[in-house]
């Protein structure tokens, strides 16, 4: 299936040039709000059917159990000049027209570049063996399938869920407990962003700023 | 509960979760939301976010809560009582009191004070290991930030004075003038899916429903409600004695079994017990829990899955597992934390052999001969039953409705009647039209509503009361005063009615005595005749710091049973041993003592994770769940692993005082090095079962129904100590001595 039968949401106000355009999904993962509960990891595996040892989003934390204990839930971040799509030898990897970067498994040749190009580890793979045989690479859909049929039982099979298609959001942002996990069109994201950082006051929780300008306000 | 009840007098959170977005202080005690109430951090951190509100979180452990705490206060487990009575002597001492409040609400101020002033700080810092500058950092930022809120869990109830810590957090938000207000409140989370819903209907053994006590005047209530001769009611027990006597509780059932007979407060001892969705490694001293489920005659386990119960016990027959299904499976309304009651839709028809509880229930009730009695009340029969019930899995949906309509129709006085299933079901389709922050509907039909009608909701006009004890609006529309459970003078002749001016608007403008048969009255005349002259129908009474009719009317410290501190255990002892309590001896004093920790130096503390829930029979049968947290482990830290030669990841054996038994309780379990606990403290997470001492049950779970994740419980170690009300079990303090595997 080509890629541009992809079922992809679009924007609901007209763009500049009086067409409609496509949305930009994006995941936004509000540090000050994560709380490691793990809600994102279990919805995403039970929704795509994950095997074990394949985290296609994982919750980190740094400083556990001290003062500064910070969680982050890193799934793929669907990167605008995404790295894993330069390398990739075979074009198994490329960007949709919403911006979500979709992975033709049935292309990959598991050469492990995307690995070594990905900022957050995202790219997952199944086995691991002293020769370097990896398998075929596995990593967030957001939750949008694959380049095939939407809905289709190969889809299932190969990608997992097309929530995209149906119109709703990532599982694992729809279940965020504290809303940490934030995932949409960017525009939408960015009001949400927007608005808590305003609410938040100086900083606005950006990381690195009390080690910049000095904590308090 | 019971602490609650006896301040306030309801025993229930004051507020409800989403408020806490209006609150400028927020005070988390013995409690971890951010992994036991994961949904409810949406709103802490909202109220941090929007209001700045100061978050204090005080824990011996740091938790994932802690890490987003403004200030995280390192307590000693088991010294709540010293540390709230610190902030409290702090806080009179700068006359940061709110004297209105305390004037016009409250009784017995005076004799309090007095025994706030025995907890100066400097006293307190000994108790509980906090320097005095936190306590006055604490202090003034609860001060300086109102409205603010005090949230706690089982870290404040788990103790052999846990009723006394509750009190104690009462008493800090009455002092503050927190109390029937928005963002205010004593915010207790309850950790259950319908616990406060379970409490309600009568699930603890010294009341009926709606806590109207197991005396005659209760009986003959509920007689009334389920249409029963009281007569016949009296028939089933021995005698009117035993009708009216407290039963054993969760926590000690299994003495009942154990103890000889003569020592206990019946005649003979338990033979048979049934489990229904509890699981048997959250219980205190599961050892002893062992014991008595080898030695009963007969153990039924109600759950949809196989527990702990069914192969902790060394024996070959008498345990009968019967297939429940899950809450996906059955139409049923449960009422949260909040106080909130929401109906739920049944989603798929009960799956393989499992049928619903009140399939269970009916199909037992027919076999023992009373299926009648128990379908029936003053509003007639449950419907949908089918004339045999032998086998069948499920009833209609009309069955649920009736069940929920007969506790509409006699728990009236916490005020369920306005919680009808017409109103649940028209909420659950206008769902969307309720605020997030006051859970007040605004428009359509559902107009003016609180979300989950809270209780009390006293008719079906009423929209119910999110927040108690709040008089600045009418009693119809939520507000009310402290409860006059007490009468109007207490017995030193002191009033116990609300002050002159201080009272729900539209009524009389002062304190007055609960209306008269507002809880009996089946017709409703009572409560609706108290609403119409904007009276609360329970009266508007005083909070109380002086419960004089419960042990320790003021509340005072306790040292925990096992106690790290001899000099503290002369100064603070624990309780007088009491011969029977909940028909079982309660020692305390003679179990208490000095030398435990010479052999045990280290607290024991325990506690939940986010991954599982209680015995976690379910969500250690999810593969998910198990991969993110496949195995029991205890938390140290680093100096205390390394002083005992163990590394991360090496085997131990955690082993506690032989306070009961002949030799010390144990558990092998994995060392995970962390700072979240001081190096005094160790902690165990209580989910885990299926390994006893070191050895595996696997074998002993019919086939195919192993979870995904076996491990020690931590109970299994933990020790003797119950609360000296309730007898809740003290898991949060014991002592304990790490020896390398």
């Amino acid at each position: 299936m080509s890629q541009a039968q992809v079922t992809i949401p679009y924007r609901q106000a007209d763009g500049p040039q009086g067409k409609k355009e496509p949305a930009r999904m994006k995941f936004y993962i509000d540090v000050k709000r994560c709380i490691e509960c793990g809600g994102c990891e279990v919805a995403c595996k039970n929704e795509n059917n994950v095997p074990p040892g394949i985290a296609r989003i994982r919750v980190v934390t740094i400083n556990e159990g001290e003062p500064g204990e910070t969680n982050v839930a890193i799934p793929c971040m669907h990167c605008s000049k995404a790295p894993c799509v330069a390398v990739c030898p075979v074009d198994a990897l490329f960007h949709r027209p919403d911006g979500i970067v979709a992975l033709n498994k049935e292309t990959c040749i598991g050469c492990g570049y995307c690995l070594y190009a990905c900022p957050f580890g995202a790219p997952q793979f199944p086995k691991g063996s002293p020769f370097g045989s990896r398998g075929v690479m596995d990593k967030c859909t957001y939750c949008a399938g694959g380049p095939e049929v939407a809905f289709s039982e190969r889809e299932r099979r190969l990608y997992g869920s097309n929530r995209i298609a149906e119109g709703k959001l990532p599982a694992c942002a729809s279940v965020c407990a504290t809303k940490a996990l934030i995932a949409g069109d960017a525009e939408e994201v960015a009001n949400v962003v927007r608005q808590r950082v305003a609410a938040r006051g100086a900083g606005g929780g950006a990381w690195g700023w009390d080690a910049a300008y000095g904590k308090g306000f | 509960m019971a602490g609650l009840a006896n301040v306030f007098g309801y025993g229930a959170m004051t507020n409800h979760q989403n408020d806490i977005r209006n609150s400028r202080s927020i005070m988390i005690i013995g409690m971890n939301p951010a992994e036991n109430h994961p949904i409810s951090m949406q709103h802490i951190l909202t109220a941090k976010e929007t209001n700045r509100a100061v978050i204090i979180s005080v824990d011996p452990r740091f938790t994932k809560t802690s890490a987003f705490a403004n200030k995280y206060v390192r307590i000693r487990s088991g010294t709540d009582v010293a540390f709230v009575y610190g902030l409290i002597n702090i806080i009179l001492a700068k006359g940061w009191e709110d004297k209105q409040f305390v004037q016009d609400r409250t009784y017995g101020f005076e004799e309090f004070k007095g025994e706030i002033a025995k907890y100066d700080p400097k006293t307190v810092s000994d108790i509980t290991g906090v320097p005095v500058a936190e306590l006055e950092w604490v202090a003034k930022a609860m001060a300086d930030n109102r409205p603010g809120t005090v949230i706690w869990a089982m870290g404040g109830t788990q103790h052999s004075h846990g009723t006394g810590i509750v009190r104690t957090f009462c008493h800090l938000q009455m002092v503050l003038g927190n109390m029937g207000k928005p963002g205010g409140g004593t915010d207790v989370f309850r950790g259950h899916d319908s616990i406060q819903g379970v409490t309600d209907i009568g699930g603890g053994p010294e009341t009926l429903p709606g806590y109207y006590g197991i005396g005659e005047t209760a009986w003959k209530h509920w007689a009334k409600v389920w249409d029963v001769p009281y007569e016949w009611l009296l028939s089933r027990f021995k005698n009117k004695t035993m009708m009216e006597k407290p039963g054993f509780t969760v926590a000690r059932w299994y003495e009942g079994v154990l103890l000889d007979s003569k020592q206990l407060g019946q005649d003979v001892n338990i033979k048979a017990v049934m489990f229904w969705g509890h699981s048997t490694n959250s219980m205190q001293q599961m050892d002893r829990v062992k014991k008595a489920l080898e030695k009963v005659e007969l153990i039924v386990d109600v759950d949809p899955y196989v527990t702990n119960t069914a192969v902790l016990p060394d024996r070959k027959d008498g345990i009968y597992l019967l297939p429940a299904a899950s809450n996906y499976e059955q139409w049923n309304s449960s009422v949260n934390t909040n106080r909130d009651n929401q109906y739920r839709q049944r989603v798929v028809a009960p799956v393989w052999e499992a049928r619903t509880d009140i399939a269970i229930m009916v199909d037992l009730a027919e076999r023992f001969g009373f299926r009648k009695q128990f379908t029936h009340n003053m509003k007639g029969g449950w419907r949908g039953i089918p004339k045999d019930v032998k086998g069948v899995k499920e009833f209609s949906q009309q069955t649920m409705d009736d069940v929920l309509r007969e506790i509409n129709a006699g728990a009236l006085s916490i005020g369920y009647a306005g919680a009808t299933p017409e109103r649940l079901k028209r909420q659950q389709e206008w769902a969307h039209v309720f605020d997030i922050k006051t859970k007040k509907a605004v428009g359509g039909p559902v107009d003016g509503e609180s979300w989950g009608l809270p209780w009390p909701c006293w008719t079906d006009k009423h929209p119910g009361t999110p927040i108690l004890y709040r008089n600045d609006i009418p009693a119809s529309e939520g507000g009310c005063g402290f409860r006059a459970s007490w009468g109007p003078k207490a017995p030193d002749g002191r009033n116990l009615m609300a002050a002159e001016g201080s009272a729900p608007p539209g009524g009389p403008n002062a304190g007055y005595p609960a209306q008269k048969d507002y809880a009996t009255d089946l017709t409703l005349g009572a409560i609706k005749q108290a609403l119409a002259e904007g009276r609360s129908p329970y009266g508007n009474g005083r909070a109380r710091f002086n419960s004089w009719n419960i042990p320790d009317p003021l509340p005072i410290h306790r040292e925990p049973i096992h106690s790290p501190r001899p000099d503290l255990i002369v100064k603070w002892p624990t309780y007088d041993d009491v011969k029977e309590h909940y028909r079982v001896p309660q020692p305390y004093k003679s179990m208490q003592k000095a030398d435990w920790v010479k052999k045990y130096p280290m607290i024991l503390t325990t506690g939940r994770v986010v991954e599982f829930e209680g015995g976690a029979a379910g969500e250690r049968n999810s593969p998910w769940l198990v991969e993110l947290n496949p195995e029991m482990y205890v938390e140290m830290h680093p100096k205390v692993a390394h002083d005992h030669g163990l590394r991360h990841g090496d085997m131990c054996w955690i082993e506690t005082p032989e306070d009961m038994d002949a030799k010390p309780s144990r558990i092998q379990v994995k060392v995970k090095v962390t700072k979240r606990v001081g190096p005094d403290t160790v902690f165990l997470p209580i989910h885990w079962g299926g390994v006893f001492e070191g050895k595996s049950l696997a074998h002993k779970f019919p086939d195919g129904t192993v979870p995904y994740a076996i491990g020690e419980s931590a109970n299994t170690v933990t020790t003797y100590g119950y609360d000296r009300l309730t007898q809740m079990q003290e898991t949060k303090t014991t002592l304990c001595r790490i020896v390398k595997a």
